[in-house]
């Protein structure tokens, strides 16, 4: 199955691609991988741990204005910008970790909202060091080591590496004891701390894990798109992406790829009919839920996950709020 | 030698409501002791100021030697105190395996590093977690459902998965809280001959029940609770005579006639 795939990605696709000769189709597909980087990192948030995150979009905006700010004024090569976007963003899912690990479920969700809308904001009116709403243009395209790959061919072949590693990395950390031992924090945090679980540092090293993808998904961004806005990383890409994660099943590998090329390519595909196709975006979601409540591969029902999120909030005896 | 598990002068408040009221009271190592008492006598309180879930307000717990009380429950759980749940917590979208490995995980340690790179120590970490899980599946005799789903389990299987979870933490002190609530007079039965078995094993167990018949039958020491206060502690027999427990269970002799 996982040859099937590989085949598929780094084969099929690319000489379709390649024979249909489109740059357009080649930069659909790019964006889509860097998508399902995000979503796969979303996944290990949301879906394995059972944190609602809705500050990811910023996380991936740090990676890549990272990007951006270190190949236009440093002038470093991407072999360089994309490892040290990763570390920057990590850092800084550490930093938005440490004091709001201790939120109990919707309280945790709201803050990561501020926390994201906080980078946004620094984003567009830190003028002098961002360009602000003007953004960062003429970012070099990638060519890792001197090699060039800012050929449509090269760069989606690259990118499809970075988002097979993703996959692996996502796929190794679910799949594993401490997969399990993630499950349980989202599962019932309170009881996987009385079976000895340290439940605060479990969650503090899965979000720099995916923080660390998603910085490394904005850097791609970044060099394959020659322009970074602050607008590109908003609530609503947050929210773009948790949808993909619900969509394709929470707690799935396969899942958030799948979602991820869903809901990107959906759109794209229905450009013919105009700016309803937002409206049908909407609705595949909605059915999603309706019909199939655990996406189209996941573990847990996403109603189940956001009952327990909001529904707890209810919940006196349950100590929730500050632990 | 000190008692394994040292209760010394334990009080906890909830505002105006004081549900322990400076308990006392020991567990020695391999004893197999029942907490009593009538519902709001306080036996929930005190078992969660055990296992760190709410701080006590005055006194102190130790296990073996050490002051517990203050702790994070994961340090507690570490330090061997393995419980179990009255309103049963498994997990119920993880196979039953995967429910015990958590325990496992939690005595062995667990990093993220063993997930992302299977070094020679990482891969013996997952196989202890693994051997330790199938241990503890095969003496509570959930071996044959471990690929279930957890919620697919009948209720008294989910009894057994619950302190299966809780023997795969590797306890020195195993405390079960109310296991026979909900459990027919069969199932109960099957139930305390499988307590008294790991008790026989040599396993330290503190069980917590609101039911007498099972207390009575299987322990060999007995800690009676009411309105937040210890009334008696002594042998089945001995507490069954006496006064102040038939008081609290059954009313004052006058009511009762």
């Amino acid at each position: 199955m996982p040859l099937a795939v590989a085949a598929f990605v780094f084969v099929l696709l690319p000489l379709g691609l390649s024979l249909a000769g489109s740059g357009y189709l080649f930069r659909l597909a790019v964006v889509t991988l860097i998508f399902a980087i995000l979503a796969l990192s979303m996944q290990l948030i949301t879906g394995v741990a059972g944190l609602l995150s809705l500050g990811h979009a910023a996380i991936y905006g740090v990676g890549a204005y990272t990007a951006a700010i270190l190949a236009t004024r440093l002038g470093l090569d991407a072999a360089l910008t994309i490892p040290l976007s990763g570390l920057v963003s990590g850092l800084v899912g550490i930093a938005l970790a440490l004091p709001t690990m201790r939120l109990v479920s919707i309280y945790f969700a709201v803050a990561t909202l501020g926390l994201g809308e906080m980078i946004y904001v620094t984003l567009l009116n830190w003028v002098s060091f961002t360009k602000g709403p003007l953004g960062i243009g003429a970012i070099p395209p990638l060519r890792p080591l001197g090699i060039d790959l800012s050929g449509p061919l090269a760069t989606y072949l690259f990118v499809a590496v970075i988002t097979a590693f993703a996959a692996v990395v996502v796929h190794r950390c679910a799949h594993s004891y401490y997969g399990n031992a993630l499950r349980a924090v989202r599962e019932d945090d309170q009881c996987a701390d009385a079976m000895g679980l340290n439940v605060v540092r479990l969650k503090i090293e899965v979000f720099a894990i995916a923080c660390f993808l998603a910085g490394l998904a904005g850097a791609l961004w970044a060099h394959t798109t020659g322009y970074v806005n602050p607008a590109d990383f908003r609530f609503a890409e947050s929210i773009l992406i948790l949808a993909m994660v619900v969509v394709g099943g929470l707690g799935s590998v396969p899942g958030a790829i799948i979602g991820a090329a869903l809901l990107l390519l959906l759109p794209e595909a229905l450009r013919a009919v105009g700016e309803v196709r937002i409206l049908m975006v909407g609705a595949v979601m909605f059915l999603c839920i309706l019909f199939l409540p655990k996406g189209l591969f996941g573990e847990v029902s996403a109603l189940d996950l956001a009952r327990r999120q909001f529904g707890a909030a209810w919940q006196p005896e349950r100590g929730l709020g500050w632990r | 030698m000190p008692a394994l598990l040292e209760i010394d002068r334990v009080t906890r408040r909830f505002g105006g409501l004081t549900a322990v009221d400076d308990v006392s009271g020991h567990v020695r190592e391999g004893e197999l002791v029942g907490l009593i008492g009538p519902n709001g006598a306080g036996k929930t309180t005190l078992f969660n100021v055990i296992c760190g879930f709410t701080p006590p307000s005055s006194g102190e717990v130790r296990f073996a030697g050490t002051r517990i009380s203050g702790l994070k429950p994961w340090r507690i759980c570490r330090l061997g105190i393995g419980r179990t749940f009255q309103n049963l917590r498994v997990f119920p979208n993880m196979t039953v395996f995967d429910n015990v490995s958590v325990g496992a995980a939690g005595r062995e340690g667990h990093s993220p590093l063993d997930a992302l790179w299977r070094s020679a120590a990482a891969r013996e970490r997952s196989a202890a977690i693994s051997r330790r899980s199938w241990a503890a599946l095969e003496r509570t005799g959930l071996a044959d459902v471990a690929g279930e789903l957890a919620a697919n389990l009948s209720y008294g299987r989910r009894k057994y998965l619950e302190i299966a979870r809780a023997l795969a933490t590797g306890p020195r002190l195993l405390v079960l809280d109310e296991p026979a609530a909900g459990l027919n007079d069969t199932e109960t039965q099957a139930l305390a001959r499988f307590i008294t078995s790991l008790a026989a094993e040599g396993l330290t167990i503190l069980l917590v029940e609101h039911d007498m018949g099972l207390v009575m039958s299987i322990c060999q020491r007995v800690m009676v609770l009411a309105s937040g206060r210890k009334i008696a502690d002594g042998t089945p027999e001995e507490v069954q005579r006496d006064e102040a427990v038939l008081e609290a269970y059954l009313g004052v002799a006058e009511e009762g006639a």
